[in-house]
């Protein structure tokens, strides 16, 4: 068979389509609180694997490492530091952004995980890797129980 | 458990959309790699399909849609599925089907037609990760790429400028794929120029996103003996996957693609895989991870694969040439079509069929890999003669 075949692709007809799923997802034993614990203390919650020496953020009623249930519940400081960052400038079609955004994996002292989120308050070309950062949570009014609760972190003043 | 040749291959050219759907394409790939080793529908006692997320097709459960045209029909068929790290998996799959000695010839099917999202794939990828901390961000695949990129560049005090190099040799080597979908001559300020995506990621860091199949026969020693005086046996196969959230791992070395290599180089009886191994194709969806990879599967120091492609050693004419056959930025992503195109060359580099893109120095052994899930799983294979 030869490689190449049709050449006009654009004079085939296309079949036009979608898969819609509407969801309503549970959040968990384990997310139901710490979504909670954002939404209305502001703060970080993780769970602690006493035997494995683990604080999972975000929290989890079981160990991945040991397998064991997690009950012991600790708050996470607000302050970490910048694992990773990327100046994006194009959004999730291709599209170029107006204004380039930086997103970044933030982690904090002595847990195991971290939180993936907009990196804000800060000029793109300022931002470096192990930078220290800060939560900046949304009016507790327009909190909604979401990671988008958080509005950014930002560089430590 | 019994040994295990492949003893056929084959492949469509990638191209961005294919007006074939997916089951034509795997119809038509299964027929050359059967027909390349003289066997028919007929011979085949399983198969095993790889393909990657379902939204591609439009379609829930595609393998049941691309069924037929595996040539899985009154036969045993089973899907495996580890998003990028898919193709090279199904040949680990098709080995241990017939390495058990249930099966005798197992074809091993791999599609992606990725054209059919609009307005990009990256609209399915989003529903990919952690529903809870990860997706209400419109998280984009290349951010995890480039968090890796940056992270790796950082740690070792490495340039955007020799990770280019990457996509300057691969898009070379598949100047003579003929399947290849973005083969050619550029420079380093050629990737430079490109335009950013996701800083530090370019668009020349970039693979395309592709339609294509490819396909492998696999075969018992004795029917292997029987069909060819050039069986291409498979010495070592291994795969882990480390855990799910991203910030629970360092993202400066795959520490998991390393598990999974050791796991495959152990039951090949590989002490060291610098000297023992050939060529090799790792994964370079992006240009830097072609280096990352080759570190996981220790082809060198941590850190040290810039070095190895500034000297010229990974080039086709090198000590160990990687990606010869232009790997997924010249060649294209169709993603687990990708794993088992890699595979393929390790195939045809080892049986001296590879043509313009032969290694010098036959060949005695190689690894391919591929990489993906949430970011987080190996797939290696080495084949030998």
């Amino acid at each position: 068979m030869p490689l190449d075949k049709v050449t006009q692709i654009g004079q085939t007809k296309p079949l036009h389509g979608e898969i819609p799923v509407y969801a309503q997802y549970t959040f968990g034993i384990a997310g139901e609180r710490f979504f909670r614990e954002i939404k209305d203390k502001g703060r970080i919650m993780g769970t602690k694997c006493s035997k494995c020496d683990l604080v999972y953020v975000p929290a989890r009623i079981y160990c991945e490492q040991c397998f064991g249930e997690l009950t012991e519940w600790l708050e996470i400081p607000g302050r970490g530091a910048l694992h990773s960052f990327t100046i994006s400038h194009v959004d999730l079609d291709g599209n170029r952004l107006k204004e380039p955004i930086v997103v970044g994996l933030v982690k904090f002292d002595g847990v195991y995980g971290g939180v993936v989120h907009r990196i804000g308050g800060v000029e793109p070309g300022q931002v470096s890797i192990g930078m220290p950062v800060e939560i900046v949570l949304k009016p507790k009014t327009r909190r909604t129980g979401s990671i988008l609760d958080i509005d950014c972190f930002r560089p430590v003043k | 458990m019994r040994k295990v040749a492949v003893v056929g291959a084959g492949m469509t050219k990638f191209m961005r959309r294919a007006q074939e759907t997916g089951k034509e394409l795997a119809w038509e790939t299964a027929k050359l790699a059967l027909d390349s080793c003289e066997l028919t529908v007929k011979d085949v006692d399983c198969v095993v399909m790889g393909t990657a997320p379902d939204a591609f097709d439009m379609v829930h459960m595609k393998h049941e849609y691309l069924s037929d045209g595996a040539g899985a029909w009154r036969k045993p068929y089973v899907r495996g599925v580890l998003g990028g790290g898919t193709g090279v998996f199904t040949a680990c799959q098709a080995w241990y089907h017939v390495a058990s000695g249930m099966f005798d010839v197992c074809l091993a099917v791999t599609e992606e037609k990725m054209s059919s999202c609009l307005p990009h794939p990256q609209g399915a990828f989003v529903t990919c990760w952690d529903q809870f901390t990860e997706s209400p961000l419109g998280t984009s695949l290349l951010w995890f790429f480039a968090w890796e990129m940056n992270r790796y560049m950082t740690s070792h005090g490495i340039t955007e400028r020799e990770i280019a190099l990457v996509s300057v040799k691969n898009k070379k080597n598949a100047l003579h794929h003929p399947c290849a979908q973005l083969p050619g001559e550029i420079t380093v300020d050629d990737v430079m120029k490109s335009e950013i995506m996701a800083w530090p990621v370019k668009r020349l860091d970039v693979s395309p996103t592709s339609d294509g199949a490819a396909v492998l026969v696999f075969a018992s020693e004795e029917v292997a003996k029987r069909i060819t005086d050039r069986p291409v046996w498979v010495q070592g196969v291994g795969w882990c996957l480390d855990t799910m959230y991203i910030g629970q791992r360092d993202l400066y070395y795959p520490k998991y693609v390393e598990y999974a290599a050791r796991m495959a180089y152990d039951m090949a009886g590989i002490k060291d895989p610098r000297r023992e191994i050939d060529i090799a194709e790792p994964y370079d969806p992006f240009s830097y991870k072609e280096l990352h990879h080759g570190e996981g599967l220790l082809l060198c120091d941590k850190g040290e694969a810039v070095r190895l492609l500034v000297d010229g050693e990974t080039q086709k004419t090198g000590r160990q040439p990687w990606c010869p056959s232009g790997g997924a930025l010249g060649v294209g992503n169709a993603i687990a079509a990708t794993g088992v195109m890699k595979v393929a060359e390790l195939f045809w580099q080892l049986r001296g069929e590879a043509g313009e893109r032969q290694v010098p120095g036959r060949p005695r052994r190689g690894v391919a890999q591929a990489w993906g899930d949430e970011m987080q799983v190996g797939t290696v294979v080495v084949l030998g003669v």
